[in-house]
Order: C-alpha cells, then structure tokens, then sequence
C-alpha cells in the first residue's frame, strides 16, 4: 500500500501575490491531515490544488507514485466537501447520493444499495425523499458527506466544512466525520481556521501562514513545542514578552529570569512565548521548595475573567498585559480580588523562546 | 497508479474516460459556435451597411470610397429634417417618460397608497402589444374622424405629426422607463429619507437632497433607455407621423419606395449614431448604479400622510387610465362597424380578406414560439459558458452578446436584406431568417437576465458535480439547466413577446411568403383597412396574454422544485 499523496515543492501565485509558497508534503493513507492558519494563508489554495480545480504554477502532486498534475478534477475520484454544503437543490438526498455513482454508470440495483449504505451511515434514511431546503444545515452537511464518500473517493478533502454550522452542532458533526474517518480508513484533508476543530480531530496539523507551512506534526507536538512565534499564539494562546539577554538569564523589567534553552539564542533580544495555564500563582501556603528564587514575579490582578472551569486573571509587566490561568477550585481557595497584589512564578522549562516577533494574530 | 487502487477496490466503476476526453472540447466549441452565429448574423450585416454607406455600389476599395450619399443626405433638406425631427421627438418624449414614471415609481415604492399591484400591472401592459397600437388608438381618438377631437370637440386639430408620435411614444415607453425607476427605488434605502426627516428635513429638501440625487443613476439610465426606444421606433411614426419623417420611417420609404439601399444604408449609420450613444450611456450607468443598491435596503414603508395618498393616488390612476384607454379604443375599435358612428358589435373586422385570413397570426405564433425556444436556450448558454467556464475569449463574447442592444432593429433588418440577399443563403426568404433576426436583435437581455441569474447559483455547486465526476454537457443539464429553471421560462416568455410584437426588426424580412401579424398591422392600415388592424393588434395582445398566463402557472407547478435562486 503506497497510496500516499506527495505534495513537491507547490507554489501558487495569483499576479504578484502568493498564495502557496514552496510547499512539500507528504500525506499517509488512512491519514487525517488538517490545514490550520487564519484566513488568506492559502490553505484553501492549497486544497484546492491537490482537487486540480487550480493548478499549481510550479510543483508536482503525487499520488500513488504518479504524477496527476494533468488528470482532470473528474478523473482524480477524490472526494470533496464544500463550506456551503452544495448540494444540489433540484435533487432530493438520496438523488444527491446517487449522482457520483450515476456519473460512473453503476448500475441502478448497486447504486440503490449504496446509497442506503451511505444513508445509514451518516444517519439520513428517513430523510432520503427530502430536499436539501427542508433539511437543517448540520444534514445538509451529512448528505454533502455521504454523497462525497458514496463514490469510494481515494482521499477525502474537506474545505471549512463546519464553518458555516452553530457550535454545538459543529462539534457533534466532529465526532461523525472524525468516526467515519476511521472506521472507512480513508485519508482525509481537512481546511479549518479553527484550532480547536483542528486540535481534536488530526493525526497530524499542518500550520500556514502567507502560502507557507509554518510547523506540522501532532496535535501534541504542536501544542506544547511550537516552533515559531506565530505557532505558539495562534494555537492555543500564549503570553509573549521581549526580553534582553544578561548572561545566562533574561533580564524583563528588573527581573533576571532563569530560562531554558537561553542560550541557543544568538542575538540580544528575545522573545519569550508562555501558555498562560503554564504561570503559577503563589498562595501564602504554597510549598515554593526547589523553584528558582529569580524566576518569581510581583505583579496586580488588574481583570478577572472568569470562563467555568478555568479562571483568568489579567497582570501587567512591563507595560505588557499577561494571563494566568488558574483552575476554578484554586481560585476560590486563594480568594484573589481585583487590585490583589500578587506572586507568580515563572517555572524556566515554561518558555518559548523565538527569534522572531510574534505577529499579530487573528 | 491503476494497479494498486484496482486492488484495493476491485468492484470500483469509473467515470467513462472517452466522455472526459470529449468534454475538454465542448466548452471551446460552445464558445466558438456561439461567436460564430454571433458574427456572421450580428456583424456581417452591420458590415454590409457600412460597405453600401462608404463605398461605391457596395464595392469595397480604396478608389471607391465615397462620402457621396452623406453630402447628398445632408444636403437634403426633406432628409436632414428627419434627423432634426428624430431628435427633437426623441428629447421631448425621453423627458416626459422619465418625469411621468418617476412619480409612478415613487408612488409605488415610497407610499402606502392602495392598489399598487393593479398600477403596477397596467403600466407594464404596453410591453404586450406591438408599438404601433398606441398611434392606432390615438388615431381613432384624436385623428381627423376621431371620437374626441371632430365628435366631441367638433375641432379641426388633429394628432397626425409630432404631437401624435410623442405622445404614442410616451405610452409606449412608459413600462420599459418604469421597470429601471422601478428597481431603483426599492433598492435605494428608504431608511435614508427618515434619517433626513428625523433630523428636521422639509419633505421638499428630502426629495430634492435624498429621493432624487440616490436615484440618479436610475433616472439617467431610464432617460437614456426611452432615447433609444424612441429614435429606433417605427411602428407608431409610421402611423401617425403624416408628413412628419423621422430616420426610421425614412430608412423604410428610401428603401421600399425609391429602392435607395445605398442611402437607407447611410441614414442607418446616422440612427445608429445617437442610438449606440444612448445605449452606451445607459449601459455605463447601470453598472455602476448596482452599487448604489444596499443590501440594508428595507422593504417596510412608513405610513404616507392623507394628502400624498390621495394624490399620488389620483397620479397613478390617471396613467393608468391613459394606457386603458388606448387598449380600450383599439380593442372597441376592432369590434364595432364603423368608428364613431355605428357602434353596433360586429366580428367582421377578424375575417382578414385582404391577407387571407389567419395565416399571418399562426405564422407569427410559431415563429414566436421557436424563437422563444431557441432564444432562451441559446442565450442561457451563452451565458453559462461566460459566466461558469470562463472561456479563453469571454470579453469578446460578452462585447458581441451585448452589442444586439445598442443596434436599431430596422438597421438590423436592413443588414440582413444587404447580406443574406443571396442565392447562397438558403434561409433568406423562409422564417428561418425572422427567427434568426429576431434571436439576435434581443439577445443582450437574455444573456444579461441568464447571466445575472446564474451569478445566484453557488459555484460549488458546480465543482461538486465535477468532482463527483460530472462533465460539463451533465453538469449542464442535470444541475444548472433545472436550477436556472425559472430564467429559462422568464427569457421563453420576454423571446416570445418580442417575437410577437416586433416590427422594426422584421418590416424588411417579411416575404411573399411569409407574413407576420405585427407587419400586416402595418399593411391594413396602410390599404384603409383600419379596424381590421386593431383586429390584428388585438389578437396579437390575447395570444400573448394567454402565453403569459400558461408560463406562469408552469412556474408555479413547478415551484416546489427548488430553484437556484431560492437557496
């Protein structure tokens, strides 16, 4: 089994602007790939490509071995999902099914078959005489479903598919597509601006950004060691601070911290990147054996978020706004008000460190 | 990469690979077909005109050149005059149209007044009969034995000249001005005017500050439309005007009286003049007044005061009476014996001896009928392949496709004499060239109205049929064909009306052989034969209503099938 999807070296450009910029990537069968970056970072081109209704202005798409640049959108039988659904609407579900396998001239009796097999599937059998207006957008998005694995498509290419539905019907339809997935073993690529989409559902995420794949890898690998400034705050969020080197610490507002990894930076500013649930909040009572006595830092609770679970509590330093994040039973425990004078500690293994500046993010 | 996908999936179908192969073409050939009719039917006549105009006998050289019949044509005075009076009725019925259904327009998009569905129908109702049935009425109400002017007035005046070519303009005009005022002010937001008024505008200073500078574009464009209409027409000068000569009815006795095609041709040039700036006016206008429409716009109109009721209502039933009335005299006038003095009822004016009965009607039927058929189809193409596949070519195309509104149908036609006049041209003669004729004179509208709906169908829609493995000519049929559905019959229905109604177009082409019931109105009036011409025009009225009615209940029948635009 060599079914893999190879993407060499793609560039796209439209006029002077460039939509996809050397792009290599190489796509398993049976994998779930996601395209995770803000709007205009040419992850839709990308997807776009890799379906031939565009054509990359230099590269090649493998698959199986073999060069498809030239074949066709037709001819490719991969399967596509759309952001608006589109389905047809002069056609009921089941017809919209069929229509894939009625291009194929498959005979009526198996077409029938399938598409109950399909219906049953996405969970749509008693709703095959419908049309599309008299389903609800979460359906609606369960036929586009089914009619584009109906034909068996080598891989499936999904582009925003939920971006368009209410949340708690989004994450339900999550748990469809992500099960189908899996019980199919059919490799699918997955568009979304969405992190948390893209977090809970991929084997492997690959991040872009102006026509570029800023860092792939596991969900994990990229949540907890991103590789780019940009990564790191646009998945998840994180607290980002410049800092001047001073020896083997970084010195931020009077404060010498003790940072790992410190060293492999060559130039005099860096930048730190820390997730805000990575800050400790230091109580009266808090057992501070073994943390370092420099990493420790004063500041105000100035806001205090609170979102269920989790509670944020909004400090400055260095004239820059930071979060923490502390779990709802340590808040009320602590018992912090607004204006409260507090201590955190900054553990060195928590950092980020970057080269770059953080850009602005979403 | 087959080997291994067969493996894995053995029982798998595939898409036929001959029809892929095939459908690389169809979308060129398409084009190229298209280009082609538009060519040969659309500019090679326009060609021909030219060649006659400039050069000597139609031979085309550089020692043949000539501005001959320009000199002679503006050394004429019988000749010039025409333009001079083309003009000035075109300028004085363009500024009465547009102020008269402005107000129709506003009544209906800005007040409460009752009855607006009504208003609305019978300032749409000219667009079913020829335009020459408001210089017949007018004629019988207002000419030298009219019901108004000798019967009630007992006066010597009569209509015949100018005043009666503008006023039966005006009457003609009036649904094409009003449908542009029309949409530009339901467009424009009402919510606009409130803001001035709240913020202590007299009603005065909204009208003049607000309701009229945010429908500018409208005015203009509709004022440029009725130029048009108006120059081009020659179905109602042809009637009315006397002694009167306009361009178009000069075209026609140059050619069909003194057998001058050299110099129809050049006063064709000179009406294509003012008619093509016209065109291109309008045409420039409407496209940027698509973004004065808001999306905010809102349909609820605040309640009017009593007085602005009372009056607009009074304004709308006025116009509307007006059209009544001449539908009115031209349907009483072909069922009486003898306008104005015996008024016992009578079906003699339907027996048509002098053409022989009613051949010419189910000649026009079926004629309008293919037409209709064949317009739609092709100009939903047309407008498929530009809009959806983006040919190679598609500025060209789009340029050829909107180029048949901007040419006066009598030239069209005279075009058609000069270049299809040709043993080699098997279809001159037959109803073939009428039809043809007919498609490509109203081929603008259907392409913009196919192309403005296509522009609501999703293109998604599309690439998920291409990547369910759907080729074009499917793609076409299966999806596009039924969601454009209801443009399809909207654009059967506007083919089929013109076709009916036409008579600039066709004057030229009618033959021994093929008679057409707008152009024997035309001809029994000609021979005295006046009742039975508004008999003809009245049955040309009924059997587009009954097409009309039949089109709608098909589109309602089948409403239940969504549409493209409805999702």
């Amino acid at each position: 089994m060599s079914q893999q999807l190879v993407l060499k070296n793609i560039n796209k450009n439209f006029g002077s602007l460039v939509a996809v910029n050397n792009v290599n990537l190489e796509i398993e069968p049976g994998e779930f790939l996601c395209f995770l970056g803000p709007s205009g970072c040419g992850k839709t081109t990308l997807l776009r490509i890799i379906t031939g209704f565009e054509q990359p202005s230099s590269g090649t798409i493998e698959y199986n071995g073999q060069v498809i640049n030239d074949i066709i959108p037709q001819k490719r039988d991969f399967g596509i999902v759309f952001q608006s659904y589109a389905l047809f609407p002069n056609m009921t579900v089941e017809q919209n099914v069929a229509f894939g396998l009625k291009m194929r001239k498959m005979p009526k009796g198996e077409i029938n078959k399938r598409v109950s097999e399909i219906l049953k599937l996405v969970g749509l059998t008693e709703w095959k005489t419908h049309y599309p207006s008299q389903l609800s957008g979460g359906q609606q998005q369960r036929v586009a479903l089914g009619r584009a694995i109906a034909i068996k498509p080598k891989v499936l290419l999904l582009d925003e598919p939920l971006s368009a539905l209410d949340a708690k019907i989004r994450v339900k339809l999550r748990t469809v597509i992500k099960r189908l997935q899996q019980d199919l073993g059919i490799t699918m690529i997955y568009v979304t601006h969405d992190q948390e989409e893209a977090l809970s559902m991929a084997d492997r995420i690959a991040i872009m950004k102006d026509g570029d794949i800023q860092q792939i890898g596991s969900p994990w690998e990229i949540y907890k060691s991103p590789t780019s400034s940009f990564v790191a705050g646009f998945v998840g969020t994180s607290n980002f601070i410049a800092g001047k080197k001073d020896g083997k610490n970084i010195k931020i507002d009077g404060y010498s911290l003790t940072v790992n990894g410190s060293d492999e930076i060559k130039q005099d500013i860096v930048y730190l990147a820390i997730r805000p649930e990575k800050i400790l909040l230091i109580a009266d009572h808090t057992n501070t054996d073994g943390y370092l006595k420099n990493n420790f830092i004063e500041a105000k609770a100035e806001v205090i978020t609170f979102l269920g679970a989790v509670v944020q509590i909004t400090f400055t330093v260095d004239n820059i706004e930071m979060n923490v994040d502390i779990t709802e039973n340590d808040f009320e425990q602590i018992g912090i008000r607004r204006g409260d004078n507090i201590k955190l500690y900054f553990p060195p293994d928590a950092f980020h460190l970057y080269a770059e500046k953080p850009g602005t993010v979403i | 990469m087959n080997s291994a996908s067969n493996k894995s999936a053995p029982q798998e179908y595939e898409v036929p690979s001959f029809r892929l192969e095939m459908d690389r073409f169809v979308v060129p050939a398409v084009t190229i077909v298209i280009g082609l009719l538009l060519a040969f039917f659309l500019l090679f006549p326009l060609y021909s005109i030219l060649q006659l105009s400039f050069f000597e006998d139609g031979v085309v050289s550089l020692s043949t050149f000539t501005l001959d019949n320009f000199h002679k044509y503006f050394t004429t005075a019988y000749t010039l005059n025409a333009l001079w009076h083309s003009l000035y009725v075109s300028f004085v019925t363009t500024i009465i149209v547009t102020i008269i259904t402005f107000f129709s327009a506003y009544a209906l998009t800005r007040t409460t007044i009752k009855g607006k569905g009504f208003f609305r129908s019978i300032i749409m109702m000219p667009l079913i009969a020829p335009s020459i049935m408001q210089a017949l009425a007018l004629i019988y109400l207002f000419g030298r034995n009219g019901l108004i002017t000798a019967h009630l007035f007992e006066t010597e005046w009569n209509i015949y000249g100018p005043v009666g070519i503008i006023v039966s303009e005006v009457l003609y005009c009036l649904p094409h001005s009003f449908v542009i005022l029309f949409t530009t002010l339901s467009a424009v937001d009402i919510r606009l005017d409130e803001a001035a008024e709240s913020l202590g505008a007299s009603p005065i200073k909204v009208f003049t500050k607000i309701t009229l500078p945010s429908a500018k574009y409208g005015i203009f464009s509709a004022a440029a439309l009725t130029f048009n209409l108006t120059i081009t027409d020659f179905g109602n000068p042809v009637v009315i005007g006397g002694n009167y000569n306009v361009l178009a009815t000069e075209i026609y006795s140059q050619v069909t009286n003194l057998y001058r095609f050299d110099l129809g041709a050049t006063i064709s040039i000179i009406l294509l003049i003012p008619s093509m700036m016209a065109f291109l006016l309008n045409y420039y206008i409407s496209r940027k007044s698509f973004s004065m429409i808001s999306g905010a716009a809102r349909p609820f109109i605040p309640p009017s005061k009593r007085l602005k009721k009372v009056a607009f209502t009074i304004y709308s039933s006025l116009v509307s009476a007006s059209i009544i009335l001449i539908f009115a005299t031209v349907i009483i006038g072909s069922f009486v014996k003898v306008w104005p003095y015996d008024w016992t009822l009578t079906l003699d004016h339907y027996t048509f001896p002098s053409i022989g009965g009613y051949s010419a009607i189910w000649t026009s039927f079926w004629i309008s009928v293919i037409v209709g058929v064949i317009g739609s189809f092709l100009t939903l193409v047309a407008g498929y392949v530009m809009e959806t596949r983006k040919p190679f070519f598609k500025q060209t195309l789009y340029f050829f496709s909107v180029m048949p509104a901007a040419i006066p149908g009598l030239v069209m036609g005279l075009g058609y004499i000069l270049a299809f006049n040709r043993p080699y041209f098997p279809f001159y003669g037959t109803p073939w060239i009428i039809v043809i004729n007919i498609v490509i004179c109203n081929f603008t509208l259907g392409v913009l109205s196919s192309v403005s709906n296509l522009k609501n169908i999703d293109p998604s829609i599309e690439e998920a049929s291409i990547s369910l493995g759907g080729d074009t000519i499917q793609s076409f049929f299966r999806i596009i064909f039924p969601l454009a559905r209801v443009a399809y019959f909207q654009n059967f229905t506007y083919f089929f009306m013109r076709s009916m109604t036409t008579i600039s177009a066709v004057i030229f082409l009618v033959s021994a052989s093929v008679h057409l019931a707008a152009i024997e109105i035309i001809m029994l009036d000609n021979d005295g034969w006046t009742a039975s011409a508004n008999a003809m025009c009245t049955c040309i009225i009924v059997i587009v209503l009954v097409v009309l009615g039949i089109s709608n209940i098909v589109n309602k029948r089948t409403s239940h099938i969504p549409s493209g635009a409805a999702s």
